[in-house]
């Protein structure tokens, strides 16, 4: 008892400056911090245009999108899994809210102001639901059918795909409103817009959660070994579902706030959105065996995808590229970890 | 030496389709007493494991845990009513701490609001998890120390120090000394020995035969899913034990067929 107190005590003395400074070097946050600085100033140099205001704004509304469901993945992905349906339930959440705010409420009026902000409500909350239903259908075909997470949520995303096309006739719903909160994002005086402000609050409490809850641990436990869980008493199946509904819930909110930014409910708005958020996830640090990742790592990893883009596209690349260069950064993230462990494993 | 019994099994069977894994096994264990469970591949321990761990139900037989008659819907049932199992390597997930390893599923939370909704007392799992493992005799240099930087010998003193310090009743290790050296297996031998002071019935699963007869009261021979011999370790000798699992030294025990 007193030798445990004495330890603990050593410990918390030994613990400040030093090993902090020692651990900077192999903290993957000061590591993701240092690329991104570094992107920052090669752009710069090559088009001093870069370092503004207007570009600041557009990454991070870049950013606020696809972190969302970077954030979802997160926990999928540390629990062993892999969620590909939530770039389509971007599209279907989207589709489905544009169409309840301007068939049921009338918002393909133009409501301004205030009045506004009741029908956005309802249309966060309709987007939310549609997110969190796939997310359960996604761990009903994993938990129930055992299909294997890649080709359950391929399945719902072709399903996510289909019905927003079906839903909206492959046409954008809703593009005449004209809500406060986009005009909001319009003008880029300031890097951070009101939806931005929103998303990363978001992302600051559900990364509280994945690491300093319950709900994180088990996540970490089932994707580090799920037998072991299984004998600490977890329902693993019941953590699982869980885990899916949340990348579905975020994916929901993720289409609102792309509706948002867009004014109108797109079927294809979230296409090939899941490969940025598996992208975020990997140069973060997340390891897709499962059992490693941080959230932390997720926001500079969408951080990095983005200011990579933007860069190329503003020194002259074409956008087509954009796809080729997402591709190159996730196998480049996944070489790296690989590299590294078998470095660390020796 | 050993109090009263504190787990039982009666006339337990179980098949798997054509295949009898157990047949009438019947056994019992005293509070503070060691059983060593040995047999061949294929002779029933791990069948026995998971029906007395509540991992499986046995297809007929009774299970009494300090008299009363139970049945485990599941592990965990077994686990909240005081039977505590550490399968073979199956033990701990590598990617967290030592701490989060000894309190997972048992979390202490911090108070108020922010506790209700899940959130973790880390501080205070970290100091009583390395006060719980030093308790049962296993010094870890640090409860905050990632599992996987540990060596398999410390790793699998952790999972037998969790599954000793949260054992009310019963402690079942299934092959706790496998893959160990000898210096690594005599400190989980003294981990036993310390878990049987506390008072707890072990049950010890081991093919290292060295091991079970150094450390056990008592031991259960099994062979092709029946026991066939149960007696105290002072009857046997390395070589009557060998005999008695291969079947070469006939038992008492074998009804014929």
């Amino acid at each position: 008892m007193t030798d445990s107190n004495q330890n603990a005590a050593k410990s918390k003395a030994q613990n400040p400056l030093a090993a902090r400074l020692s651990t900077l070097a192999t903290n993957q946050s000061a590591v993701l911090v240092g690329v991104l600085v570094l992107l920052t100033i090669v752009f710069s140099i090559l088009e001093p245009k870069f370092l503004s205001v207007a570009t600041a704004n557009n990454i991070l509304t870049d950013w606020g999108s696809v972190v969302l469901i970077a954030v979802g993945q997160t926990f999928v992905v540390i629990s062993g899994g892999i969620d590909l349906s939530v770039g389509a339930i971007i599209g279907l959440s989207g589709v489905v809210a544009a169409w309840t705010m301007s068939e049921l409420l009338g918002a393909d009026q133009s409501i301004k102001g205030t009045d506004s902000y009741g029908i956005l409500a309802v249309g966060a909350i309709v987007s939310v639901a549609v997110g969190l239903l796939v997310g359960l259908v996604n761990a009903f075909l994993i938990n129930k059918f055992k299909i294997v997470p890649f080709i359950a949520t391929l399945a719902t995303m072709g399903a996510c795909l289909g019905f927003s096309v079906i839903l909206s006739s492959g046409m954008p719903i809703g593009s005449a409103n004209d809500f406060n909160l986009i005009s909001a994002m319009e003008p880029k005086t300031n890097p951070f817009s009101w939806a931005v402000i929103v998303v990363s609050v978001v992302v600051a409490v559900v990364g509280l959660f994945l690491h300093k809850s319950r709900f994180g641990l088990y996540t970490f436990a089932i994707g580090s070994n799920t037998f072991a869980a299984r004998g600490a008493g977890i329902n693993v199946e019941r953590h699982i579902t869980k885990v899916y509904a949340l990348s579905g819930a975020l994916a929901g909110l993720a289409g609102i706030y792309v509706y948002v930014r867009l004014g109108a409910g797109s079927p294809s708005s979230g296409n090939g959105r899941e490969l940025d958020a598996i992208a975020a996830v990997v140069i973060g640090g997340a390891s897709l065996m499962g059992g490693v990742g941080r959230i932390m790592g997720t926001v500079l990893g969408a951080l990095i995808l983005f200011t990579v883009q933007s860069g190329l596209i503003m020194i002259g690349v074409a956008p087509d590229w954009k796809k080729v260069v997402v591709a190159v950064l996730i196998a480049a993230a996944v070489a790296a970890q690989t590299l590294q462990n078998k470095n660390g494993r020796k | 030496m050993a109090g009263e019994v504190i787990y039982e099994l009666k006339n337990a069977s179980k098949r798997y389709g054509s295949v009898i894994a157990l047949d009438g096994a019947s056994l019992k264990l005293h509070a503070g007493e060691v059983i060593g469970l040995v047999g061949d591949n294929g002779a029933g321990k791990s069948t026995l494991v998971k029906v007395l761990s509540g991992a499986h139900q046995p297809d007929g037989g009774q299970i009494f845990l300090e008299g009363k008659e139970r049945v485990w819907g599941s592990p965990r049932e077994a686990l909240e009513a005081g039977v505590e199992t550490l399968y073979q390597d199956s033990g701990l997930a590598p990617h967290l701490t030592v701490s989060q390893n000894v309190f997972l599923g048992r979390e202490k939370f911090v108070g108020g609001f922010l506790g209700k909704l899940g959130f973790l007392a880390k501080k205070e799992m970290d100091h009583d998890a390395h006060r719980d493992l030093e308790a049962v005799g296993i010094a870890v240099p640090s409860s905050n120390r990632s599992v996987s930087q540990l060596s398999g010998g410390q790793r699998q003193a952790v999972a037998i120090g969790r599954a000793v310090a949260w054992a009310k009743k019963v402690i079942i290790l299934d092959e706790p000394t496998n893959h160990l050296g000898a210096r690594q297996a005599g400190e989980v031998l003294n981990i036993i020995k310390n878990a049987k002071k506390k008072g707890l019935g072990v049950i010890f699963i081991s093919h290292t035969l060295p091991h079970v007869l150094e450390v056990t009261d008592r031991i259960v021979v099994l062979r092709l899913g029946r026991i066939v011999k149960d007696a105290p370790t002072s009857e046997f000798t390395g070589d009557t034990l060998i005999g008695t699992i291969t079947g070469t030294i006939q038992t008492i025990k074998v009804e014929g067929d």
